[in-house]
């Protein structure tokens, strides 16, 4: 009975992991990579200088910019630079415009005032969206995303379940073993950053609460939703205008005034609502960074004529401080910088974990035609989409790079260009995988991706070598950062293609044991000692 | 967080060691159930220890979040160097073991 019950979880684990497998190495890739979202942001956009500014200073900048090109719109948003991203981010509704189609945002320097002229690039942003919406239309991407989210939840489970030793072998991995070691890798990874992987699976299907769960949502509010989101967020519920005019309190004190109501925080974002309207309210909101709990909801509200403080945030209940938690830990934004490599790390971890997972798939099943060399249709068809889905995708990700580089800055749509080139890229290497033989599809996109990843900080030298220099004369990492990690995913790349040399099979199965094991021409798989998975 | 790592890893190091496959693996002699058992003190003693550290630098929120980290990220390095690094591996957590007074004096000044 008890076997019974694991083979069944065994089952649904390798199907789940199959079907769902590609598309989960697409989500912990880019999720992986939005971690650094402001850092890729950066590179992509060099123009953005790194200046060390009093957030006072620059709150005057923004006041006056926004009076100066935003006088009548309803909202204003204000992001002050921090460590992470050095440029004034300010955003405004347009007059008239209801959702997200009337938003302008402009990036500038917090020392002059004025526009930064960057390229048009998503860039991080790009990853980061593509992590949860999958470049869909609204709401689908993020539907699959949190279907996703909920199959990879029960595949933890179911996986855990399967696996036998996991205190006898805790501590287990035996290289150029063939499927054993893919084996004992994907166990010793899983097992390993499991609080990690259960924390990101289990806190995204929190995040997507109200499209998941809602009947909790619906048991407390019934059909008034809207009831429920303005109890989570209670600050943006902005009063009416009242059409009267009135100027805008100077922002400066209503900053300071915050930031003595925090004393061992910081401010993050500033919202004015109908400024100069008689009926002005400002909220400014804390940084991300400061605590694990995240909450979008909590504000200081001050009046926007008079510049009083209205309203202090009421403490948030158990529940709420849980999924603001949930959401925090989720995102990272208060990691500093060992705690963020570390967060990447494991990202970088659960990608590999699926995508061990899917290679030993196709590993075991294509023994059976090792003799024949033939693979069946629906085994070639799983083959293309692993090396499209994982090399392809590393191919693609390394192609946006290169676009953001090489496209005119004067192109018309160039962000969407970038995309483009992601997107056709990856395309082609599912095209290539369709005509290139096992090995070689595998090999020769390696090869590609090792090459233009380590390609990237000579491009970036030859195309941007003046927002290096000038990056690293201010003590700045971030753009000297980037290219190094591009450099070592580039020589990771080159070390996989070379686990894929062109060899006999016989040479194969002795020399190069552990590459082997995927194209699975090594006689004597010890199948008896496959533990864990049944099928 | 560095204190919390380094008790971390040797506490590790211990219980891997407390297992007699990579006990004769790691330092080829056959593991005793004497010490065997007391390895396993050793290294539960350790991690326990490694919890109280972290949570005695930081705010217990941050802190759990650095400890799992901690946690994690020192059973990945040792699992990982074990069959291509032994030694190195041992000498890791010796040199943690070394530097643990140093830095919890550290974590005391700060």
């Amino acid at each position: 009975m008890k076997e019974g019950f694991r083979q069944a979880m065994a089952w649904l684990h390798t199907w789940i992991g199959l079907i769902f497998g590609w598309l989960l190495f697409a989500i912990f890739l880019t999720g992986t990579m939005s971690y650094f979202k402001a850092e890729i942001n950066r590179w992509t956009h060099p123009e953005i200088p790194v200046r060390s500014v009093p957030a006072a200073a620059s709150m005057e900048r923004a006041q006056g910019y926004l009076q100066q090109n935003a006088a009548g719109a309803p909202r204003w948003f204000i992001s002050l630079p921090d460590d992470r991203e050095p440029a004034l981010e300010v955003m405004w509704q347009a007059p008239g415009q209801e959702g997200r189609r009337g938003f302008m945002r402009k990036s500038l320097d917090p020392q002059t005032g004025e526009e930064i002229q960057t390229r048009s690039s998503m860039g991080g942003e790009f990853f980061y969206r593509f992590h949860f919406q999958l470049q869909m239309p609204h709401p689908w991407g993020r539907w699959l995303a949190t279907a996703a989210a909920m199959l990879m939840f029960i595949a933890l489970i179911t996986g855990i379940i399967t696996h036998k030793k996991i205190f006898k072998e805790f501590f287990t991995f035996r290289p150029r073993k063939g499927q054993r070691s893919w084996l004992d890798g994907h166990n010793a990874i899983g097992v390993l950053a499991l609080p990690f992987h259960l924390m990101i699976t289990y806190s995204s299907l929190v995040i997507f609460m109200s499209m998941v769960m809602p009947a909790s949502i619906i048991a407390s509010y019934g059909d008034n939703i809207q009831a429920f989101y303005a109890d989570v967020f209670p600050s943006t519920n902005g009063a009416k205008a009242t059409g009267t005019p009135a100027p805008l309190t100077p922002l400066m004190p209503v900053l300071s005034a915050a930031q003595g109501q925090w004393p061992d925080g910081t401010v993050g974002r500033i919202v004015v609502n109908n400024p100069g309207d008689a009926n002005a309210t400002v909220a400014v909101f804390r940084s991300a960074a400061d605590s694990v709990i995240h909450d979008n909801g909590v504000a200081l509200i001050f009046n926007g004529v008079s510049g009083a403080l209205q309203t202090s945030p009421t403490p948030r209940s158990g529940p709420m401080l849980v999924s603001g938690a949930m959401y925090g830990l989720h995102i990272g934004e208060f990691a500093g910088p060992l705690l963020r490599w570390l967060y990447f790390v494991f990202g970088i971890a659960g990608t590999a974990m699926i995508g061990t997972g899917l290679v030993m798939w196709l590993a075991k099943r294509q023994v059976k035609h090792a003799k024949t060399g033939v693979l069946p249709l629906e085994l070639r068809l799983v083959h293309v989409l692993n090396v499209a889905g994982m090399a392809g995708l590393m191919v693609a990700v390394a192609a946006f790079f290169w676009a953001n580089r090489l496209l005119p800055v004067g192109l018309a749509e160039r962000s969407d260009w970038e995309i483009n080139a992601f997107f056709s890229v990856w395309g082609l290497t599912v095209l290539h995988a369709l005509l290139r033989n096992g090995r070689q599809g595998w090999r020769e996109q390696l090869a590609l991706g090792a090459v233009l990843f380590a390609g990237l900080p000579v491009l970036d030298v030859v195309t941007g070598g003046d927002y290096l220099l000038a990056s690293l004369q201010q003590g700045d990492w971030v753009l000297i950062g980037f290219d190094l990690t591009a450099l070592v995913t580039g020589v990771f790349m080159a070390w996989g293609a070379t686990k894929f040399r062109p060899v006999a099979p016989v040479v194969a199965a002795t020399a190069d044991a552990q590459s082997a094991a995927r194209k699975s021409r090594q006689p004597d798989i010890d199948n008896g000692q496959l533990e864990g998975e049944v099928n | 967080m560095l204190l919390a790592t380094l008790l971390c890893y040797a506490g590790f190091t211990a219980l891997c060691l407390s297992m007699s496959r990579h006990h004769g693996e790691l330092l080829r002699s056959k593991l005793s159930v004497k010490r065997g058992r007391l390895l396993k003190v050793l290294g539960w003693a350790l991690l326990c220890l490694s919890l109280s550290s972290a949570l005695s630098a930081d705010g217990w929120g941050l802190a759990l979040v650095q400890w799992f980290a901690a946690l994690m990220a020192s059973a990945l390095l040792l699992v990982f160097l074990i069959p291509f690094r032994p030694r190195l591996a041992l000498i890791l957590a010796a040199a943690g073991l070394l530097l643990s007074p140093v830095a919890a004096f550290n974590q005391l000044l700060v």
